[in-house]
C-alpha cells in the first residue's frame, strides 16, 4: 500500500544487471516523479518521533486508538476529495454537505422515528444526490467545479441551519445502533482473524502478479516486495497497538473499508484507469473513446456517497448532530488530508491510500499538540507548514515531469 | 490483433482520394485533391503551411468529413463522417500532440479505451487484466521491433522518441490497415528522428499502408515511396520517388515550378 507506481526501472544493459535490486529501486525511487505514499509516510514517521520525544504519551496504545478515531471522519471526506482532484477539480461542498446527511439522518431518526437503517439511507441518498446535481452541472455545462460546489456547499449550509436551528443548533442522537459504531470496537481476537485474512488475499494477489511478470521476464518483484513488507507491518502494528488498548474502533473499520473499496475501484477496474485518464488529459481520453463526462458525473456521486457516510461517521462519534461541525475546518482538513497525502491537484496524479496517510499527519499534529497543551494559534501555523510543503513538492515533482516530458 | 498483413500486389489501392473539396464558410480549404496509397508503402504527403495538408488528414480521420470528392478503401468507396467510422475501417491517425495520458503507464495508453476486462457477473466490475495486457503488448512491441522501459513505466518519464513509438504502436494494435502520422519527427533529435522513420519503413515492410505529413525533406526522400504535394488545396504533384528529386518537390510545394496538374515527372519547366 506503500507506493502505488511503481518507479521506473531502467532495463539499460549491463548497466542495471551489476546494480543490487534495492541499488535500481533506489535509483528509480530518486528519479521518480511520482513518489507515492514514501514522502507522507516519511513524513508521519518524523512527527510521530517528534512528539514522542516531546510527551512520551504520544504513542501509547490509548493515544493511537483516540488517534484511529480521530482520523475517521477527515480521512472518509479525504478520500470523497481525492476522488474530484483525481479529475483535477475540488469539491469545497463536502464539509456542509456531509454536515447536512448528518441532520436528514438525525430528523429521520430522532423526530420521525424512522428506523435507523432508513434515516442512515435518507442521509446518504441525499449527499449522493447533491453530488449528482454537481456533477450535472460540471460535466453537462462545464461550470467550474470550484465555483459550482462553493454555491452547493452554501445551499447545503442554509438547509442544514434550516433543519437544527429550529431544535437549537443541535440534535442529540439516542439509538443504540448509531452509539455503537461511534463508540465500540472489534473484539481483539476477531481483529487478528481479519487483518489475517485480508493480508493473505493481499499478498496472494500480489505474490501472483510477481510469479506472472517473473514468468514474462518482467523486472519489478523487488518493489512489489517491499511493498508487501511494508503493508505487513503497519496493518499488525495497528492491530497489535490497538488490541493493547480497546480494539480497532468500528468507525475505523468502516474507513477501512471504503478505503479498500476505492482502491478497488480506481487501481483495478476500467472505470479506474479511465478515471485516471480523464484527469492526465481529458482530450486524449475523449479521442480513445471514453466518456469524459460520464466519468466526471460518476465521480461526482461516488463523492457524494462518501460525504454522506462521513457525515453519518461524524454524528456517531460525536453522538450529536450539530451545525457546528460544518464550519470550513472540516471542509480545508479534507484538502489538506488529501494534498498532504501526495494526490495532485492538477490531476490524474495519487493515490487514495492518501486519504489514510493525510488524515493521519493532520490529526497526529492536531492530537500531538493537544498532548503538549499548545494553542490553536501554533497548531495551525504547524499544519500550514505542513500543507506548503506538501503542495511545493508536488508542484516541483511536476516542474520535473514537464522538464523530461520535452527531452 | 494485427499481425503483419501480406503485402499483395493487390489492383486496388488500399486508399484512394478523388477530388476532394472542403470549405469552411467563405474558405475554401480543398479544391481538388486526389492521391492513392498503397499497402506496404510510405505516402509522403507535403506541403506548404495551408496548403490543406491537415484538412485532408481531417477528412479521412472523419474528424471533418469532406463536401465533395471521393474516398476509396481497397476500391470500394467508403463515406467517413466520424472518427469511429475510421477506426472501424482500420484507418489510424497519430496526431502531433501524440494524444497520451503522461499519468498513465506505457501499457495502460497502449489499450486506453480498450482495455482487456473480466468480470465476474454481467454487469461488473470490469476487472483489468493487467498482466494480459502487458504479455499481448510486449509481443506486438517486438514485431515492431520497439524497445521501451518496463511497460508500467509512466508514459511522462520517457523520451520524445520513445512517447511516438508509443502513440503509433498503439494505432497499429488495433486491426488497423493504413495509418495516418501527422508530423512525427518534428520536435524529435537525431537519434530519435533516425529511430521514428526506422519504425515508419518498419509499418511499411509489414503491409501497412502509411501516410506521412512532414516538412522534412531528407525524412521524405529517406523513407517515401510515394509523394503527393498539395498546394493552395489541389494536389500539383504525386510522384514515385525514384522519378523526382528533391529540387522538383520543393519547387512543387512553393510553387516556383507551375505545375498545373499531375505527373510532375516530366513538368520541369
Amino acid at each position: 500500500m506503500s507506493s502505488t507506481v511503481q518507479p521506473p526501472e531502467r532495463k539499460s544493459g549491463q548497466e542495471s544487471e551489476q546494480k543490487s535490486p534495492f541499488t535500481r529501486w533506489l535509483t528509480g525511487v530518486a528519479q521518480s516523479t511520482d513518489l507515492g505514499m514514501l514522502p507522507v509516510i516519511a513524513a508521519l514517521i518524523v512527527i510521530w518521533i517528534v512528539f514522542e520525544t516531546l510527551n512520551a504519551n504520544f504513542l501509547t496504545p490509548r493515544n493511537l486508538s483516540n488517534l484511529a478515531a480521530q482520523i475517521v471522519v477527515t480521512g472518509t471526506l479525504a478520500l470523497a476529495e481525492i476522488y474530484i482532484i483525481l479529475l483535477g477539480m475540488i469539491d469545497l461542498s463536502i464539509g456542509w454537505n456531509s454536515v447536512l446527511a448528518a441532520s436528514v439522518f438525525s430528523l429521520a431518526t430522532v423526530f420521525f422515528h424512522l428506523p435507523v437503517g432508513v434515516g442512515i439511507a435518507l442521509g446518504i441518498a441525499l449527499a449522493t444526490g447533491i453530488g449528482f446535481l454537481q456533477g450535472m452541472v460540471v460535466s453537462r455545462i462545464g461550470v467550474p467545479s470550484f465555483v459550482v460546489t462553493l454555491g452547493g456547499g452554501m445551499i447545503a449550509e442554509g438547509l442544514t441551519l434550516a433543519i437544527l436551528t429550529p431544535h437549537g443548533g443541535s440534535v442529540p442522537l439516542a439509538d443504540d445502533f448509531t452509539t455503537a459504531i461511534g463508540t465500540l470496537n472489534l473484539d481483539p481476537l476477531w481483529s487478528w482473524v481479519l487483518s489475517l485474512l485480508l493480508f493473505g488475499a493481499y499478498a496472494a494477489v500480489t505474490l501472483n502478479g510477481i510469479r506472472k511478470r517473473t514468468a514474462s521476464g518482467h523486472e519489478g518483484g523487488f518493489a512489489a516486495t517491499m511493498r508487501l513488507v511494508g503493508v505487513a507491518i503497519m496493518l499488525f502494528g495497528a492491530v497489535f497497538m490497538l488490541n493493547a488498548y480497546r480494539g480497532v474502533p468500528f468507525l475505523l473499520m468502516l474507513f477501512l473499508i471504503a478505503l479498500f473499496a476505492s482502491a478497488f475501484v480506481t487501481k483495478s477496474t476500467r472505470f479506474g484507469r479511465h478515471l485516471y485518464a480523464v484527469g492526465g488529459n481529458a482530450e486524449a481520453a475523449r479521442r480513445a473513446g471514453i466518456s469524459v463526462k460520464g466519468i466526471q458525473l460518476a465521480v461526482f456521486v461516488i463523492a457524494g456517497f462518501l460525504v454522506g457516510l462521513a457525515g453519518y461517521l461524524d454524528a456517531a462519534r460525536l453522538g450529536v448532530a450539530s451545525a457546528s461541525v460544518g464550519n470550513g475546518d472540516i471542509m480545508l482538513n479534507a484538502v489538506a488530508a488529501a494534498v498532504i497525502g501526495g494526490t495532485s491537484l492538477f490531476g490524474g496524479r495519487g493515490s487514495v491510500y492518501g486519504a489514510l496517510f493525510g488524515a493521519l499527519v493532520i490529526a497526529s499534529v492536531s492530537n500531538g499538540m493537544n498532548l503538549l497543551g499548545a494553542a490553536s494559534s501554533v497548531r495551525f501555523i504547524v499544519e500550514g507548514l505542513i500543507l506548503l510543503a506538501a503542495i511545493t513538492i508536488d508542484t516541483i515533482l511536476r516542474l520535473r515531469r514537464m522538464r523530461s516530458g520535452r527531452a | 490483433m494485427s499481425a503483419a498483413i501480406a503485402a499483395e500486389p493487390a489492383a486496388a489501392p488500399l486508399l484512394e482520394v478523388r477530388g476532394l473539396q472542403k470549405r469552411y464558410g467563405a474558405v475554401v480549404a480543398l479544391r481538388d485533391v486526389n492521391f492513392t496509397v498503397r499497402r506496404g508503402e510510405v505516402t509522403a504527403l507535403l506541403g506548404d503551411n495551408g496548403a490543406g495538408k491537415s484538412t485532408t488528414i481531417k477528412a479521412i480521420a472523419g474528424v471533418a468529413p469532406i463536401d465533395e470528392g471521393d474516398i476509396l478503401l481497397e476500391g470500394q468507396p467508403v463515406s467517413i463522417r466520424h472518427p469511429s467510422e475510421a477506426t472501424a475501417l482500420g484507418i489510424q491517425t497519430v496526431y502531433q500532440d501524440l494524444a497520451l495520458c503522461d499519468n498513465l503507464g506505457i501499457c495502460a495508453n497502449l489499450y486506453l479505451g480498450r482495455e482487456l476486462v473480466s468480470s465476474p457477473t454481467a454487469v461488473g466490475p470490469h476487472v483489468l487484466r493487467d498482466v494480459d495486457m502487458e504479455l499481448e503488448a510486449r509481443r506486438v512491441l517486438k514485431t515492431l521491433r520497439i524497445n521501451l522501459p518496463a511497460l508500467d513505466t509512466p508514459v511522462a518519464s520517457l523520451s520524445g522518441g520513445q512517447r511516438q513509438a508509443v502513440a503509433i504502436a498503439r494505432a497499429v494494435l488495433w486491426d488497423s490497415k493504413l495509418v495516418i502520422m501527422d508530423e512525427p519527427t518534428a520536435a524529435l533529435g537525431v537519434a530519435q528522428t533516425a529511430e521514428v522513420l526506422r519504425l515508419v519503413r518498419d509499418l511499411a515492410e509489414q503491409g501497412y499502408g502509411v501516410i506521412l505529413i512532414t516538412h522534412n525533406m531528407q525524412n521524405v526522400f529517406q523513407v517515401a515511396d510515394n509523394i503527393a504535394v498539395l498546394r493552395l488545396g489541389a494536389t500539383v504533384m504525386q510522384a514515385r520517388k525514384s522519378e523526382v528529386t528533391p529540387e522538383q518537390v520543393v519547387g512543387a510545394i512553393t510553387g516556383t515550378l507551375a505545375i498545373p496538374g499531375t505527373g510532375a515527372a516530366g513538368a520541369l519547366a
